[in-house]
């Protein structure tokens, strides 16, 4: 860990005034303090944001608010959330562990960094962290990587659970920068690798999340997070599926399914939504889940996994059919 | 039996007690270990400057300004070789230099200005290219057979059988992952060194160190009371000790190393990658004829230690055939080291599924085919063992878990959307008493101190002295200080082998039992004694004689005689006439889901038959203990090695995973407790390693009768089961 300033103000212009190029917004710390341990971040200045005004979870007509520093688990625990949306809840409830969950922040959450061990070591290339080195997971460790959004230049795979299940649910991200405010589906805010994939999302240097919005939608109390790992707890997904269905006499009329552990950035499967509402069987939308993937040698059981994991969500909320 | 709550609880759960990396002694400066990041080849150059002009630096050291130290010669678990004596890298991860500064974040921080060239060579570092050269490890026995008269080999043997199996069955390297990091504080003072390391046994350091440093062993003060874990991968003393005490002899400052996460998981050594191919020949009956196991293990280019997996297949069941080879393949990877239950955990799980696989073959229930094949001798040796009670650890364990409910079709039983099979395996592990002196004091505050260079890793051992002393002191257990873990008291047995209690209990006893008639000697002789020349004999606690009675620390403090001090030795047992081992049966549930199928191990029962079981509270952890490390090597670890590059991919806690809570199910053990009088007439043989044999072969029989699937690789994870 390298030296830095530290600043701890307690105004949002103030706060985005401050940050530049070479700036590391500090909320929860779950990542950011471990990325500056192992080297692989560096910022000059560190700008504590717990003292901005960024709280509150409201329910209102135009959809769920939580602002940018509640916590994990204090959004989890909350009506406005377990109640309506089963889908948020659980995704937090099967991320991280207590501990994390009572520090991390949701705007932290939604950027939080990949996982890769290349990206984590800086005694490797990585593409991600050092443009223009390579990506050893092509050939390298690859079990935990990603089979979905993927370039020759980065497989790493988008961590966050709950990211996942926003994206499902259509929701979007309040930002403020320099220039003012301005408001993006979470959808288009995340950004597929391709040749860039040091570029993960379209936060301008020093812009700041400062709320989720997410719309109404009045059967997502029909909803639940399918996480697959190899352990029961504390550990990231391999495949994961957010679904919430629109059910009536038993049958499937709307859905909206999201899978993550398995996407370079959280994957909406509108394919599978598309066939759901066509009235196909469970199994053979289930089947489309994996669309367009391209394994690496270590991770080819994603494929039949992650349509399993989106099967298994469609039979704990419709039933077998 | 007593159970007894650990003697060390509450300074452990206060955080009261000092680990080696709690000590700071004045005028303490940070080493920081620098390690290769490449596998094999020389390190054509260091540039140390912007890290010697970091902040707060004192020393960097490197090959190429490097302290002076020796090589250790000795045959041992960790690197003969000295670290920084030359420019060859034998593994990714290897100790290059010690950055030493005024503190540890400076000392990380001017690390990672350290750059480093290598002129780097291809390593060897993929087990599966390496298999087909493997060859009989040095001064190794290649192979060994046991056949019956008339049987030319054991091929015949098994292609003279009714059934037959053969598989090959594999595991990774996998990690010890203790709580507690490696870590050195050294301090000298003239030409003696006091040195706080973590270890599973001070005089284990202390030779090393003696070797390293050109010094006497009297010149070292090892003192290590509390360690976090072991599980083998601190009774070697790795890189960091030597480097840390020469630093500071070359400063004339303490310097304090510790290691981090990572680099643990290189500097100090892992169990290797196994195959075995085994097969099984037997009659219709289910009687073995044949036993075969062609092992084959990894071992470091950097160290001398490798695993006879397949030995264990010469122990556990009787068959009048018998057969196992030894091979190696040689890697340029971090040392390969000793492991809870190092060969036999491994080996368990290949010989534990193979059994099953025989029991499908003769339409056997597994359990059956283990009662058929319970041998009351040992197979090779042919000595009687000295005590077994395995039938009775499989026919109560089979009766209390509800073995006769298994369904042996595999598949069959379904809970909602969850696959659930029962499984079994034989827990077995060697016994031995090694050689162990123990130091009584009786002191005049009517306490007694009971003292040896012994290790508590978290077993439970000091208790054990504490219990046992108190027992035969006839004085309450609280009463009695246990100290462990200073090479000032008497040389002990070291905590490795399950051997701990086997040899340290009988000492404790000796010590005791000697202390009692000293000061029953004193009573009857001192010139101020009541007592004197009186018969004087001595029962709970007291010295009595006449009429009277005196507690001991009463009488000494009456006589002005502070303390009371004897030293027993309990001596090696030479194992001439009978076979030595501890037994037990594994009995349990698995479920996976039928979509992602997940592996959840839902009940566990061990049944154990390990001799006079001394402190049923920690006994019970310590078997609990091997279970859960048994669940994660059936169902979670694997160190994967990089194969083009020698680095491990998954070196970090996050990504090399143990169970948590939440994998493991109750956990019930019960304890026939058999004293094996032949061994000690304490009568405890040991149970450190015994609970993870057998394990992981339980969890994938277990699996296989969920799914019908078999699976023949560790970890069983879910990618195996779809």
């Amino acid at each position: 860990m390298r030296a830095f300033g530290f600043a701890a103000p307690s105004d949002l212009s103030d706060a985005v005034g401050l940050a530049g190029d070479e700036s590391a917004f500090l909320a929860g710390g779950t990542t950011l303090v471990d990325l500056m341990k192992l080297e692989v971040l560096a910022p000059e200045q560190v700008i504590d944001i717990n003292r901005l005004p960024l709280r509150g979870i409201q329910a209102g007509p135009d959809g769920l608010r939580i602002g940018a520093l509640e916590r994990m688990e204090d959004v989890a625990r909350h009506p406005a959330v377990a109640g309506p949306y089963p889908v948020i809840a659980q995704a937090l409830l099967l991320s991280a562990s207590p501990q994390l969950r009572n520090m991390a922040s949701i705007g932290g959450n939604l950027l939080q960094r990949t996982r890769c061990g290349y990206f984590r070591d800086v005694a490797t290339p990585c593409n991600k962290r050092s443009p223009g080195t390579g990506c050893p997971a092509q050939s390298g460790d690859n079990r935990g990587h990603a089979i979905l959004g993927t370039s020759s230049s980065c497989a790493a795979t988008h961590a966050s659970d709950l990211a996942v299940t926003l994206v499902a649910l259509e929701a979007s991200v309040r930002l403020r920068g320099a220039d003012g405010e301005r408001t993006m589906p979470l959808a288009d805010f995340y950004l597929p690798p391709g040749d860039t994939p040091h570029l993960e999302n379209r936060l301008r240097p020093g812009e700041l999340v400062t709320e989720v919005i997410v719309p109404p939608l009045p059967w997502a109390g029909t909803s639940v997070y399918v996480k697959v790992r190899d352990r029961q707890s504390y550990e990231f997904a391999l495949a994961s599926a957010a679904v919430a269905v629109d059910l009536h006499d038993g049958l499937v009329r709307d859905a909206r399914v999201a899978v993550g552990g398995v996407g370079t950035v959280p994957w909406r499967l509108p394919a599978v939504e598309a066939a759901l509402r066509a009235g196909r069987s469970h199994e053979d939308a289930a089947a489309l889940a994996a669309a367009g993937a391209r394994p690496l040698a270590g991770n080819a059981f994603k494929v039949t996994l992650v349509q399993r994991a989106v099967l298994r969500a469609l039979k704990e909320l419709a039933g077998p059919r | 039996m007593r159970s007894v709550n650990r003697e060390d609880g509450p300074v452990k759960v206060t955080g009261a007690a000092r680990y080696a990396a709690d000590h700071h002694p004045a005028g303490l400066v940070y080493g920081y270990v620098l390690t290769s990041t490449v596998a094999r080849g020389t390190i054509a150059g260091m540039d140390t400057g912007p890290a010697e002009r970091a902040p707060g630096v004192v020393a960097v050291y490197t090959p190429f300004n490097s302290l002076e130290l020796r090589p250790d010669v000795r045959d041992d678990t960790a690197e003969p070789f000295a670290p920084l004596q030359d420019t060859r890298v034998r593994y990714y991860g290897q100790v290059i230099g010690l950055v030493v500064a005024e503190t540890f974040e400076q000392a990380r921080d001017a690390a990672a200005l350290v750059t480093t060239r290598y002129d780097a060579e291809r390593p060897r570092a993929s087990f599966a290219a390496g298999l087909p050269a493997a060859v009989p490890p040095p001064g190794g026995t290649p192979e060994t057979d046991v056949l019956a008269p008339g049987v030319a080999s054991i091929d015949e043997a098994l292609a003279a059988s009714d059934v037959t199996v053969t598989a090959t069955y594999t595991t990774p390297a996998e990690t010890h992952v203790a709580m507690e990091p490696h870590a050195t504080v050294a301090s000298w003072s003239g030409d003696r060194l006091t040195i706080y390391t973590a270890s599973q046994g001070v005089r284990l350091a202390v030779e090393r160190l003696t070797e390293s440093l050109g010094i006497d062993a009297a010149q070292i003060h090892v003192i290590n009371p509390y360690v976090g874990g072991g599980f083998g991968n601190k009774w070697g003393t790795w890189a960091h000790t030597p480097l840390t005490a020469a630093a500071a002899r070359a400063l004339d400052r303490p310097v304090k190393t510790v290691l981090t996460r990572e680099q643990v998981f290189t500097v100090i050594g892992h169990r290797p990658i196994t195959s075995q191919t085994v097969s099984l020949g037997a009659a219709v009956d289910g009687t073995l004829l044949a036993v075969k196991n062609d092992g084959i293990s990894s071992k470091s280019a950097a160290n001398a230690f490798y695993e006879p997996v397949a030995d264990l297949s010469l122990a556990l069941y009787g068959s009048a055939n018998l057969h196992v080879s030894r091979k190696i393949v040689t890697m340029d990877v971090p040392a390969t080291t000793i492991m809870r239950a190092p060969a036999e955990s491994n080996g368990s799980f290949a010989l534990e599924s193979a059994m099953d696989e025989l029991a499908d073959a003769l339409g056997m229930d597994p359990l059956d085919l283990r009662l058929k094949n319970d041998s009351p001798i040992h197979p090779v040796s042919g000595l009687p063992w000295s005590s077994k009670h395995l039938e009775e650890c499989y026919r109560l364990g089979a009766e209390r878990f509800g073995w006769s409910r298994r369904n042996p079709r595999p598949g069959a039983v379904l809970d909602g959307d969850w696959l659930v099979g029962l499984g079994m395996a034989t827990a077995t592990f060697g016994a031995s008493r090694s050689q162990a002196s123990i130091e009584v004091r009786l002191r005049d505050d009517g306490r007694a101190v009971v003292s040896g260079a012994a290790a508590d890793l978290g077993t439970g051992q000091s208790t054990v002295f504490a219990l046992l002393a108190a027992d035969v002191l006839g004085i309450p257990v609280d009463r009695i200080t246990p100290v462990l873990g200073d090479s000032a008291t008497p040389p002990a047995a070291n905590a490795g082998g399950s051997g701990s209690t086997s040899a340290n209990g009988p000492a404790v006893r000796l010590a005791a039992q000697a202390a009692k008639e000293a000061v029953v000697k004193l009573a009857a002789e001192h010139e101020k004694s009541p007592f004197r020349g009186e018969a004087v004999t001595y029962a709970d606690g007291e010295v009595r004689g006449g009429d009277d009675a005196m507690p001991f620390g009463e009488l000494l403090a009456l006589l002005g005689v502070p303390e009371v001090e004897v030293t027993a030795t309990s001596p090696r047992h030479p194992r001439r006439e009978h076979a030595f081992r501890s037994f037990g049966a594994h009995f349990c549930e698995v479920r996976v889901n039928r979509w992602t199928g997940e592996p959840r191990v839902s009940r566990w029962l061990c049944v154990v038959d390990a001799g006079t079981i001394v402190n049923v509270k920690t006994a019970r952890s310590q078997i609990a203990g091997g279970v859960i490390m048994g669940i994660g090597q059936a169902l979670l670890e694997d160190l994967r090695i990089e194969p083009e590059t020698g680095r491990f991919g998954n070196a970090t806690m996050a990504d090399y995973l143990v169970p948590v809570n939440t994998d493991i199910p109750p956990i019930d053990v019960d304890f026939l407790n058999y004293p094996d009088t032949l061994l000690s007439e304490l009568g405890a043989r040991g149970i450190g390693e015994l609970s993870i044999v057998g394990a992981a072969g339980a969890v994938a029989n277990a699996i296989h009768n969920a799914t019908g699937r078999r699976v023949r690789d560790l970890p069983i994870t879910l990618d195996k089961l779809l």
